[in-house]
């Protein structure tokens, strides 16, 4: 059984439809990349998985469970953390607070009114930890507002790690990052991945970094998938070249 | 300086302030005090979460009518009735609040605003419960429990208001400091974001207010016996606009910054309004200087100049609070 299962996802909004019929699977320890043109459907496939926004109809499992019509904080708290196409964060807070505040959210008493040496202190140690793995210690106590943007775009990814996450989904990591900055960043998350323990659904533009970092690629054309396999396969993939890589491959 | 250290000489001196000061200054001092827990309840809405509201009066006309009728109408001895009072304010602003966080930003500070002065309509048609326009007179500071009358007269009146203050402010400490603190904090900076990481911010944004509203609740609650009396313009939209200048004015997310802020407002509004009829403009005019050169309020200020905080400037983010869109 697959981590993720989605089934005959379609989603519309008005006559367009957004996302047609896609039915895809996830597996654990896979990092599959969507790609796709400008309004393929990508954002909108994020947002049915997380629950920001309803299907017309289809399904969406994770780990056997039906998510469809929850709300999204129910989703989360299955296990799946997500990270945004534009940049979100704590600006005031140090990275080290964000780090933490995202770890806090998988708490059992996340909510406490009083005290809180114990949940501080099991969400430090999960957020730290994330920060280490980033590469982010030696900017912890740096306010999140004042990080370089590569460095904002990692600190995202932290926060979604330190929720130890069944399931990572990554919005263009590296979009707005100069050429440098994608560089360090892709060598960052490639070294993330390497293991093969985590889950990873990641939504990209640039190919380089697709096929740097994804095992297994999902094509999107006009909200359909018109693709699926090894990113070997893609690329030779001659209605994909059509659709989208144009003469690049 | 140590936090707690400053904290617990203003408290020694103010326990000392009735040695030392004449009868129509304690006046003066006990209303600061109770405004000043005003202006601290509605921080933890305004300084902490940014629900900036417009209609704080809400809390604090509920409050003192609720106490004002338990001391007229009941034995209830006056140290319970205003925590009841303060109570039954928090629980009615679990249904405030479930309304007002359906909209955010702008259009929750219009629901505010419209809900207290509903509140303020209320008030002046229910002559039964309300005295409509002539309010309720003569509220008396009922004793007790066990025959104990110290809190009856005026320093031991003075007392129960510093106890209370202390108690919301060492309570209110707390909670911004606790997990439930940092989500408000959360919300502040970014509510998606706080949202999508998994906390489901309504339920926090609406326990913020009950408990905001239950602080407020118990400052006009104490008001009541105070002043002897209640009417309208304690629910009146005018004072939900003196309690948010005071907060900002002394400097919102401090929680001690509007307590000063209070006490600068009632000074200021004293010594002006014993000057000219016009005090409003010129306060005005202070209130529209801390917003242009120190937006972080008289607190704020005080901690830069003793450097005991570090203030990062974060780019493009110099009016944290009135900041609705985020």
């Amino acid at each position: 059984m697959a981590l993720l299962e989605l089934d005959g996802l379609t989603r519309r909004f008005g006559g367009i439809v957004a996302v047609d019929d896609v039915t895809m699977h996830v597996e654990a320890g896979e990092v599959r990349a969507v790609i796709g043109p400008n309004g393929a459907g990508k954002s909108t496939l994020f947002h049915l998985i997380t629950g920001v926004v309803k299907p017309s109809s289809g399904s969406v499992r994770f780990a056997g469970e039906m998510l469809t019509g929850m709300p999204p904080q129910s989703i989360c708290q299955r296990g799946i953390s997500r990270t945004f196409q534009l940049t979100a964060l704590f600006p005031e807070m140090t990275a080290r607070e964000n780090v933490r505040l995202a770890a806090q959210a998988r708490h059992g008493r996340r909510w406490q009114p009083y005290g809180g040496g114990a949940v501080f202190g099991a969400a430090e140690r999960m957020g730290d930890a994330a920060l280490e793995r980033l590469g982010l210690t030696h900017v912890a106590q740096r306010p999140a507002g004042l990080l370089s943007h590569g460095d904002q775009r990692l600190l995202e990814v932290a926060m979604a790690l330190a929720q130890g996450p069944r399931l990572l989904l990554l919005d263009e990591p590296t979009q707005g990052l100069s050429v440098e900055e994608t560089e360090q960043a892709v060598a960052t998350l490639a070294g993330l991945l390497a293991d093969g323990t985590m889950t990873v659904l990641l939504v990209e533009h640039d190919m380089e970094v697709v096929f740097r970092l994804a095992r297994m690629i999902t094509v999107l054309h006009r909200g359909a998938v018109i693709a699926d396999g090894s990113p070997e396969m893609v690329r030779a993939d001659a209605e994909v070249q059509r659709a989208y890589l144009g003469g690049l491959a | 300086m140590n936090g707690w250290l400053g904290l617990a000489v203003t408290a020694f001196a103010l326990a000392l302030a009735p040695a030392g000061l004449p009868p129509y200054a304690m006046t003066l001092l006990t209303e600061a005090l109770i405004l000043g827990l005003f202006a601290m309840s509605l921080d933890l809405m305004v300084g902490y979460t940014r629900l900036l509201s417009f209609g704080h009066a809400a809390a604090y006309g509920l409050g003192a009518y609720t106490a004002g009728n338990l001391l007229l109408h009941t034995s209830i001895p006056m140290v319970f009735a205003v925590l009841l009072a303060g109570l039954f304010s928090g629980i009615v602003a679990i249904g405030v609040a479930w309304v007002c966080t359906l909209a955010s930003g702008v259009s929750f500070s219009m629901l505010t605003l419209a809900i207290a002065q509903l509140f303020y309509a209320v008030a002046f048609k229910w002559t039964p419960v309300t005295g409509a326009s002539d309010g309720l007179a003569g509220i008396p500071r009922s004793p007790g429990p066990f025959g104990i009358t110290f809190f009856t007269d005026k320093i031991g009146f003075y007392y129960l208001v510093l106890g209370c203050l202390c108690g919301a402010f060492i309570f209110c400490r707390s909670l911004v400091r606790s997990p439930f603190g940092a989500v408000l904090q959360g919300i502040r900076e970014n509510e998606a974001k706080t949202r999508s990481l998994g906390f489901d911010t309504r339920h926090y944004k609406i326990a913020v207010v009950a408990i905001s509203f239950a602080l407020g609740g118990l400052a006009g609650a104490l008001y009541a016996p105070f002043a002897g009396f209640t009417n309208t313009e304690l629910l009146f939209w005018l004072f939900s606009g003196q309690v948010l200048i005071m907060v900002i004015v002394g400097g919102a997310g401090t929680l001690i910054g509007p307590i000063i802020g209070a006490a600068f407002f009632m000074l200021v509004s004293n010594l002006l309004s014993s000057w000219t009829d016009s005090w409003a403009l010129f306060f005005g005019l202070i209130f529209i200087c801390f917003v242009l050169f120190a937006p972080q309020g008289i607190w704020g200020l005080a901690t830069r100049w003793f450097g005991r905080r570090r203030a990062p400037e974060v780019k493009g983010k110099r009016w944290r609070s009135l900041n609705w869109t985020g």
